[in-house]
This record gives structure tokens, sequence and C-alpha cells, in this order.
């Protein structure tokens, strides 16, 4: 029994380093944020800022073309807006799919599950081209909140579709025998039942639209409605050198998404299995 | 509750979405199709004629274009990434099935790799391939590696590699958490029983974990390969299809067709043949998925 004695502190041991080494790229993105221009071409390299340097971030606000705010502003607007046009649809649907019986629902789930695993760039051409008939593109969050939405409300069908299966159909027979109606029971009793559920399928729906870049690069014909990834890709494109400052751009763009992982990091897990592997 | 009363509800519960869907989705992957056999660009996309050409967007794409190029770029490139995500995955899955303190935490951990923006990822690894200050090539050097400093973006093989390794960094969780959840399926005493029978772990690795993990084994290297080939921010960030077309892929052509080019129906050419593939892929998948249902698992 040596072996146990050992691996009380050598497994766990080894998976911090394992994490450690493994997430490092984020660990240099953040800290490349807060160096100066010269310590970031330096070398050897230093594996922590000689001086917290916040330029790159301060810069963004006065000088620069493009303002780190204004951006984490569209960013959250766009995935804000999407987040509910798919949470609102999603969750009736997903209720409508797993408890009532009618024909064509097979077909449904089904179609729900196809689009699901379509790309973005399949559609770009054609939805440009109908939102651009509708008048939704140019200075408007509209064309890039409708995109988002359609990558939200497949995962979100098809993962609150499985929540909803699984719990117990005597809710619904209880809430009859009580004298309430379908939208009384769906609203009223099926709804707050089902909130973990539905906050997984709320924060896929965000972080799809959170991470978007082409929607909101190619509908959004003005500069300072873009998402930060936009000002990101753009910052990379024409200023390829001043690396802090898209750092700095990185650093601000990652801060919802860790907040989030922190918080609700087992729904995450579930959702993952549940919405990818039936996918 | 009366079969018309279900009826009804259904339809009323599941319409809206599918509706948006139908709108947003079913109507452009059709107009994809029209758009294709067209001439459409940014003069004639609003008003005027659009003439009707047949086959030869995709025959000019094949010939005078460079779509085979990307599809040939996009699928060593998925299945480049699809092995190397996998066996490190499974390693990953391996080890934190392992019972010490700390290992679903840090299993979870590992997650936030999926969940970055693509495009901070990629902004994140051109930084560290970045030829001058890079630390990647900062670490070669000083470890006097043969050929180092390398020009990882802009020298085709190079860049090829350095995209593989930043979408395998994304895919790894993915391919962790699936694998991680077959592994939960196999009985202990499976292996228990085949070290009694005096299996070592290379052999229980080889007959029991692989064999019994084939299913999940499956399914995600068909997700994974759904998930990989429509790569766009990472290209499009780290090496923007370069150096001379040596990374373009299928979904950065389609854009610069449509969106720099503005010859619409070219983009949409293109993007038919990504559908044709992901469709055949996306269609084995259900088929798949089908038969396990099926057979009750």
């Amino acid at each position: 029994m040596k072996m146990r004695v050992r691996s009380s502190w050598l497994l766990p041991f080894a998976g911090v380093i394992v994490v450690a080494l493994f997430l490092f790229p984020v660990y240099w993105l953040v800290v490349t944020s807060f160096k100066t221009e010269g310590e970031i071409f330096r070398s050897p390299p230093t594996w922590f800022p000689e001086t917290l340097y916040f330029k790159a971030y301060s810069e963004q606000l006065s000088s620069s073309s493009y303002d780190i705010f204004e951006g984490f502003r569209n960013s959250a607007i766009i995935a804000f807006g999407a987040l509910a046009i798919s949470t609102l649809l999603a969750i009736p649907a997903s209720y409508g799919l797993a408890r009532f019986k009618f024909p064509g629902r097979h077909a449904i789930l089904l179609l729900f599950l196809v689009t699901q695993m379509l790309p973005a760039s399949l559609i770009l051409t054609p939805l440009f081209i109908q939102l651009k008939n509708l008048g939704l593109i140019g200075p408007s969050y509209w064309g890039t909140i409708l995109a988002n939405a359609t990558a939200g409300i497949p995962f979100s069908v098809v993962t609150l579709r499985t929540y909803f299966a699984s719990l117990p159909k005597e809710l619904e027979e209880s809430a009859k025998i009580d004298g309430c109606g379908i939208p009384t029971t769906f609203l009223r009793i099926m709804i707050p039942i089902a909130i973990p559920g539905v906050v997984v399928a709320m924060v896929f729906s965000f972080l799809f639209a959170w991470g978007d870049l082409v929607y909101g690069m190619t509908f959004i014909g003005k500069e300072d409605m873009r998402p930060l990834t936009a000002g990101i890709y753009n910052f990379l494109g024409f200023q390829s050198t001043s690396w802090n400052n898209t750092m700095a751009f990185g650093t601000v763009s990652i801060i919802p998404v860790i907040l989030i992982f922190v918080f609700i990091q087992r729904y995450i897990v579930s959702g993952l299995t549940n919405g990818a592997v039936k996918g | 509750m009366a079969r018309s009363t279900q009826r009804l509800a259904g339809y009323l519960f599941v319409l809206p979405a599918l509706i948006y869907m139908l709108f947003f989705v079913g109507y452009p992957i059709f107009d994809n199709f029209r758009l294709s056999l067209y001439d459409v660009n940014v003069m004639n996309v609003s008003q005027g004629t659009q003439p009707f050409v047949g086959m030869d967007n995709y025959k000019e794409l094949f010939g005078e274009g460079i779509l085979g190029t990307a599809l040939i770029n996009t699928l060593i490139y998925t299945v480049a990434c699809i092995v190397l995500q996998f066996v490190i995955g499974l390693a990953f899955a391996m080890f934190f099935a392992k019972p010490f303190r700390m290992a679903q935490r840090l299993r979870g951990i590992v997650m936030i790799s999926w969940l970055l923006p693509a495009t901070i990822t990629a902004m994140m690894f051109k930084f560290m391939f970045s030829t001058n200050g890079g630390i990647i090539n900062e670490l070669l050097t000083k470890f006097h590696i043969p050929g180092s400093p390398v020009e990882w973006l802009v020298t085709p093989v190079p860049a090829m590699f350095a995209l593989v390794l930043a979408n395998t960094w994304i895919g790894i969780p993915f391919n962790m958490i699936l694998l991680t959840t077959g592994l939960t399926t196999i009985p202990k005493d499976i292996y228990e029983s085949a070290s009694i029978d005096g299996a070592g772990a290379f052999q229980r690795f080889f007959r029991i974990t692989l064999p019994l993990l084939k299913p999940a084994i499956l399914s995600l290297l068909v997700l994974g390969f759904i998930y990989t080939f429509k790569v766009f921010e990472l290209v499009l960030i780290m090496t923007h299809g370069g150096p001379v077309n040596a990374t373009q892929m299928m979904s950065t052509y389609a854009y610069k067709l449509s969106f720099d080019e503005f010859n619409f129906s070219l983009g949409a050419a293109t993007s038919n043949v990504m559908f044709l593939v992901l469709f055949v892929v996306g269609f084995l998948y259900l088929r798949l998925v089908h038969k396990e249902e099926v057979s009750g698992s």
C-alpha cells in the first residue's frame, strides 16, 4: 500500500501542473496586456510584468479609433438580444416537443438537431442578402442579433427538451386536477421547475453570441457599433504590432466568460454532455 | 388530454421557434442553391437582372478558383485536429478519471479553453506563434532546437501546424468530457477481473477501454469533424488563409469571395460544397445515433 500513500499528493500535484500548463495561453494573454511595448519584445521574456502598466487599457478610452468600453457594450447588447430571443422561443418549443404528441414532431426535432450543427459561414451570403432586403444591414444591431439567435435556439431546444422530458408527468396531472389550464401549468409550474435547464440554455445562447465575430463584422456597417471581437480583428489587421493593446481587448472580452464559468461551472459540464452527445 | 388539444397545444408551442429557424436558416440554405446557379454580385443583388449560369460558378471555382485547394486544406486540417484532440482528450479523460483530490475541479477548469471566444484564442496563439517576441520561438531558441526560430505563420506547413495546435487546444475539453462520460459507463469489475487474469495496463487499455468506448468514440469523431470543418475565426485571424492560400479553408474562401470580392454567387457555391461535405458526414452521424437508440443505449 506504499503506492496509495504516495499518490495522495502525487496525482493532485501532477493534475495542477497539467492544468496550469494547459491554460498558460490565457495567463500569457492577461499578463501581456499589463506589459509595456518594450517589455513584450524583450528576450528572454519576463514571466510577470515588472510593473503593472495600465496604458493599454486607458489608451483605448482616449486616443484610439476604437473604444474598448463601447465594444464591450456592443457585445453585451448583441449577446443579451440573442439570448432573449432564443430563450423566449426555445422554452415553449422544447416543452411542446417534450410533452405533446402531434404529427411531425420527430421531423421537427430532427430539424433542430441538424440546424444546431450548421456553421455560420454556410448561410452567411444568403442571410446577408435577406437581411439587406429587410433593411437590417448597416448601422443596426438587429441583423447580428437575429442571426446569432439561430445558434442559441436549436441548442436550447435540444437541451431543454431533454430536461422537460425528464420531469415527472404527475406534475402536470395534479396541476390539471387543481384546475390549471395548459398555459398556466407551463408558466407557473413547469418553467420554475426547469430553471436549472433554462440557465444552461441561456448561458450557451449568451456565449455563442458573445463569441461571434463573423455576423458582427459582416452585418454591422458602422465601426463603433461592432462587437469587441470585430474590434480585435481590425486591430490585428491594421496595427499588428501593438500587442498589449490587443491583449487588453482580449482580457476584457474574456471577463464575462470567466465569471460565467466560476459561477455555474457544474451546469456547463452537464449542458455540454446533454446538448452535444445526443446532439 | 384529448388528441386535438394535444395537437393544437403542441403546434402552438413549437411553431414560433420553428418559423424563426425556417425563415433565418431554412430559407437561406435554399437560397444558397439558387444563388449558386445565377450570377449575383454587388451590382445586381438588389435590382436588375440576375442571369442564370447553371453550373458555371462551380466550374469556375474548381478551374481558375482554388476551391479544390481549400477543400483539401480543410480536410487535412480537420483530420489532423481530430486525431490530436482525441489522443490528448483521451489522456486527459483517463487521468482525471482517477480518484484523487481535486480531480473533478481540475477537469472543470480545463473547460475554459472550450468556452473562450474563438477570436480571443486566435489572437493569443497568433501572438505566441509570432516570429519576433513570440513565446514559442523564444523557448525553441532557448533549448537550441535546430531550425529555430521558425517563421510560423508565414511559411505554409508551419502555418497549418500552428492552426492545428490552436484548434486542438480548443477541442481537447470537448473530447475529454465526452470520453469521461464514456469511461463512467465501463464497469469497474471488468478491470479487476482482467487484472486477476494477469492483464497489464497496456492490455487493459487496448482490450477493454478502447473497445468499450467505441460508441462514444464514433459519435465524438463525427461531431468533431463537423465542428472542426467549419473553422473560420482561427484562420481569418492567425493566417488570413495565407501564405498564398496555403491555409485557405472552405469557410474563409467563401467569405473572401462574397465579402471581399462581392461575388455572392461564387461565395454561395463554395458554401454549398461545404454543405455537401457536412451533409454526408451528418447523415452518417444521424444513422449512427438512430442505430444506438434502437439497440437501446
